[in-house]
């Protein structure tokens, strides 16, 4: 059985965020990044059905953009994927969730994976497009906000959460690609002994024109911070006053009163 | 030149990090009180792989390298620098001296369950009347056939309440001060072994601080580490590499205390502005950072040359030194910066204050430090 698990590089959101020059995307100037946390549970998932299914399976890693997300590459290769796919992109932040997907199908189109894990989305754009767009693109079927998985005999037992509270489970069989949510699992720690196994493993390095034939659908034209707003009014006194207080200021900022 | 960490250290860092922040820092407070690093604690680091994280894979190492653990000390210690000396003795002096100076059948034997924390290693040097001045180990040997009869005391063993493996020094003949001084390597729950008491300490209190008396311990005559009569020698090369993770400590430490002395500095309001807003305190933190990044300069670089096989005695006395500075410093201030909640023991500041200052005493004095590195200048 192929697995393929599909990662993003995020900033650490604890990060103090300024807009780039060219006011579209945040600097990345001075943020550190680490792995989507939606995409750990991906690669949990992932690397306990191989662990289930042993040397039979073979589960690849997936991550697009400039050099540094080979760091999130690497921690998932050390919390046990086999080999690596590193599509290189300096401007992965341009690009839309569509043409993200493209790349991903690009690359997985003709390798026959049998499943794929991807996170719900990711904690910085949060579109939660890319899972469910690549698996339009390569035709299989797809199962979202997974907070349960199970596998046995080509077939998945996906518990999927719903709205409101509600669970839903669905029975699929492969190929499928499912996305990822929080509760599936508690992801393990890359141990140090696995951190070292990991620089052994084959990261490939493809540059991205290599895959992209798609073009954007949806293009970000701005980023900025939200506009300030004013710091609330506290007014004071009895009753009596506060009522008369209030029907002034309505009478006199708003239209509710004329 | 390049002073950025290679991706496989940065992924080692935030891996190391992750683990700190969910399994350490929530109980630190309660190691301290407990004077007790709980044994799940330990299980849990041993099976991250943080007991042996720069020994090579076939002796059950993480196969990593010196800087890999002078960050995986750093990070432990930024939580609680009782676990970060738990790893720091264990590691440096006890796998160290093992690994450097031990046969290939000694490596076989001891090394596996150390770096894989099924036993947990000390370093049995200092005794009553022999600190600073080791020449004056007062510990005898003596061999009887194939096995070495060993008569004395030892204190202040950092690791030693686990009664695992030590490395015990002793000499046949006072005499000769430090050329009579030869080292074993011990399996402390042997007949023989026993524990007076651990001692209670003003810092990192989870770890144990150990005194023994050896009453005719017997040991093979295979467990002699290196020759006879070069024990010394093997100590102060060992305790070269054990600076490098004391000061890691120390380093771990002061960034612990600073990170929260900057957060409580842009919370806390005086005078209607957050106090970060004072010179006083901005002065504060910027002496404070210029401390804690020129230390972590020093260890790196110290770290560095032992990963590349090069002399790094006198980068280890300064890193050590520097660092363990930084921390009694950092602390000091992160507590005036505190104010007087920094004095309560709920915000965390009062231990790391407290935890701070053994690093300028032990692996070697301060003082012992300036000696080493004044030696080298003017050798």
């Amino acid at each position: 059985m192929k697995i393929l698990v599909c990662i993003k590089q995020v900033p650490d959101l604890e990060s103090r965020f300024k807009p780039d020059a060219a006011g579209v995307w945040f600097s990345d100037t001075d943020l550190a990044f680490r792995m989507n946390e939606y995409d750990e549970y991906a690669v949990e998932q992932a690397v306990r059905l191989r662990e289930q299914l042993g040397d039979s399976a073979e589960l690849t890693v997936l991550s697009i953009g400039p050099d540094r997300v080979v760091e999130a590459v690497k921690k998932a290769l050390a919390m046990g994927c086999d080999r690596a796919v590193h599509v290189q992109d300096t401007a992965v932040h341009l690009k839309d969730p569509w043409q993200i997907a493209s790349i991903i199908a690009a690359y997985a189109g003709d390798q026959g994976f049998d499943l794929i894990f991807t996170g719900m989305q990711s904690q910085d754009r949060g579109s939660a497009q890319v899972g469910v767009s690549l698996a339009e693109q390569l035709g299989v079927a797809c199962a979202t906000t997974l907070v349960g998985f199970e596998y046995a005999d080509g077939a998945i037992t996906a518990k999927r959460e719903l709205e409101g509270g509600i669970k839903g489970v669905v029975k699929l069989r492969t190929p499928v690609l499912v996305t990822c949510q929080l509760g599936l699992n508690t992801p393990r720690y890359p141990t140090l002994p696995n951190i070292m196994k990991a620089k052994r493993k084959e990261i490939t390095a493809i540059p991205v024109a290599e895959l992209l034939k798609e073009e954007a659908r949806t293009t970000a034209t701005s980023f900025h911070h939200p506009a300030k707003k004013g710091s609330g009014l506290i007014l004071e006194g009895d009753v009596g006053d506060l009522v008369e207080k209030v029907i002034g200021i309505l009478k006199e900022k708003t239209s509710v009163l004329r | 030149m390049n002073f950025e960490l290679s991706q496989d250290h940065k992924v080692l860092q935030s891996a190391v990090r992750d683990f700190v922040e969910k399994e350490i820092k929530p109980i630190a407070m309660k190691i301290d009180e407990d004077h007790m690093i709980p044994d799940t604690l330990v299980t849990k680091m041993s099976e991250m792989g943080l007991m042996g994280s720069y020994f090579p894979e076939e002796y059950g190492g993480a196969g990593l390298d010196m800087l890999s653990y002078a960050i995986v000390v750093e990070e432990v210690s930024k939580a609680c620098g009782s676990s970060g000396v738990l790893i720091s003795a264990h590691t440096s002096l006890a796998n160290g001296p093992i690994y450097t100076f031990g046969t290939e059948e000694q490596k076989q034997k001891w090394l596996p369950n150390l770096n894989s924390g099924a036993k947990i290693g000390c370093f049995l040097l200092t005794e009553p009347n022999a600190g600073s001045d080791a020449g004056g180990t007062a510990t005898m040997y003596k061999r009887e056939g194939n096995e070495f009869v060993i008569n004395g005391g030892k204190i202040f063993i950092t690791n030693g309440g686990y009664l695992g493996t030590g490395i015990l020094f002793a000499s046949f003949d006072r005499s000769l001060k430090h050329k009579g001084i030869s080292a074993f390597i011990v399996d402390l729950q042997s007949p023989g072994v026993t524990i007076l008491k651990n001692e209670n300490k003003m810092g990192i209190r989870g770890s144990y601080t150990t005194a023994f008396a050896f009453d005719n311990l017997r040991v093979p005559v295979e467990n002699l580490l290196g020759k006879e009569g070069k024990g010394f020698n093997i100590a102060m090369d060992t305790l070269n590499g054990g600076r490098i993770g004391i000061a890691s400590q120390a380093l771990g430490i002061a960034e612990g205390a600073f990170e929260r002395a900057l957060a409580y500095s842009k919370e806390r309001k005086q005078f209607d502005q957050a106090i970060c807003e004072f010179q006083a305190i901005q002065f504060k933190l910027a002496d404070m950072y210029a401390r804690i990044e020129t230390s972590k300069l020093m260890i790196y670089k110290a770290a560095w040359m032992k990963d590349n096989k090069m002399n790094y005695t006198m980068e280890s006395a300064m890193c050590k030194m520097l660092a363990s500075e930084a921390a009694t410093y950092v602390t000091k201030e992160a507590m005036q910066i505190f104010g007087g909640y920094g004095f309560i023991c709920d915000y965390e500041i009062e231990r790391m204050y407290r935890d701070a200052k053994i690093t300028e005493i032990y692996e070697g004095t301060n003082e012992v430090q300036r000696v080493v590195i004044s030696k080298m200048l003017l050798a």
